[in-house]
């Protein structure tokens, strides 16, 4: 047998869910993640990179790799075992669901920090914000180019995901590799901005929560990169239809949560942040 | 020596209650007394007789550590406000 279908379930099970095989790809992964933490926290404490590097190297390095195995295998599993019944896709759907409301937190405190740092000003950087002699960017420029590169994004993901439901291949392809073309342009830009910015992350609180806070972002709108990457790649091997790509609506989502994330981060810290 | 003559000559005095400030941690009412002396002498010069209740005020408030520290801040340039009018 290649592959399990509905017909043939109820010879192995008499439930549509998908009771995994045994893996080593959590306890890999666990292990992976801890190396990487360990190196970075003991970077952060002021051990010098050449002697801790290898560690945060060698952790991000595995978890980066078991990530791709464990990802293929659930990909393996679903798209050519036929074990992605309606109810696993359910599931897979509410842990993603899951996942993204543990990142709104994340960002949830770094915003928090951001608005007790600027909205009372503490006396040792004048009470005033943004502090003296921090020349703030300007709204106007790149974040409002970055804004629309952003907006537009999600137009041309919608478009091409309403493209797989329609079962054009062409548009959904069309759609997908757009948007994977404004990602780029976006992290393009930024890391412009960065670059050519007049203040660093060590220049007092606002360059911390500048920095935390957009460089936080980033790192998910690289992530976001990554989720719709794959998932061009599945398209363009066949490996969804109109009524099952649950991946690409995983990675659309994500891609909506980096925009409106972004959205705030305009408005509360580059338009009144900078005012 | 009698205390009349003292108490008339010295009037002792602490910065009274601003309701701007209502809670415990009186910084920020230290810290606005003295920005707002400096602001008020550079407006009106430093014979203007009202700046003078800011000066009190702060001196009143404020550790002489932070005024210190502040004033060599001044100096310094790196006063991390702006202290004009």
């Amino acid at each position: 047998m290649l592959s399990i279908n509905n017909l043939n379930r109820s010879d192995f099970q008499y439930h549509p869910y998908h009771l995994v095989t045994p893996s080593p790809w959590p306890l890999m992964i666990s292990i992976s993640l801890f190396c990487f933490v360990i190196g970075a926290v003991l970077y952060m404490h002021g051990y010098p990179y050449s002697l801790v590097g290898a560690t945060f190297r060698l952790g991000f390095i595995n978890t980066a790799a078991t990530m791709y195995f464990w990802l293929t295998d659930v990909t393996n599993e679903g798209t050519l075992n036929g074990d992605h019944t309606k109810e696993v896709v359910k599931g897979l759907l509410i842990g993603f669901l899951l996942f993204l409301v543990s990142e709104l937190f994340v960002f949830v405190s770094v915003f928090w920090a951001y608005f007790h740092s600027s909205l009372v000003a503490a006396i040792e950087i004048g009470g005033i914000w943004p502090p003296l002699a921090i020349i703030a960017l300007d709204p106007y420029g790149i974040p409002l180019l970055n804004t629309i590169v952003l907006l537009s994004s999600g137009s041309t993901v919608t478009m091409g995901h309403h493209a797989v439901l329609k079962r054009d291949r062409r548009y959904s392809i069309w759609g997908l590799l757009l948007t994977i073309i404004l990602a780029i342009f976006f992290t393009g830009l930024q890391y412009f901005e960065y670059v050519n910015a007049t203040f660093t992350i060590a220049d007092s609180v606002f360059g911390s929560v500048f920095y935390c806070s957009t460089g936080l972002h980033g790192l998910h709108v690289l992530v976001g990169t990554g989720m719709l990457l794959s998932s061009f790649v599945r398209l363009v091997n066949y490996h969804f239809t109109d009524s099952h790509h649950q991946g690409l609506e995983s990675g659309i989502l994500y891609w909506h949560f980096v925009d409106v994330v972004w959205l705030f981060l305009y408005v509360a810290v580059y338009y009144w942040g900078g005012l | 020596m009698s205390d009349g003559d003292l108490s008339s000559k010295y009037v002792l005095q602490t910065a009274g209650f601003d309701a701007r400030f209502p809670n415990t941690n009186q910084t920020r009412h230290c810290w606005q007394n003295y920005t707002d002396y400096f602001k008020c002498v550079a407006a009106k010069g430093e014979d203007f007789a009202p700046c003078k209740q800011f000066k009190r005020a702060y001196h009143s408030l404020c550790p002489n550590e932070w005024v210190s520290k502040w004033d060599e801040q001044r100096d310094n340039g790196t006063f991390p406000a702006s202290l004009e009018p």
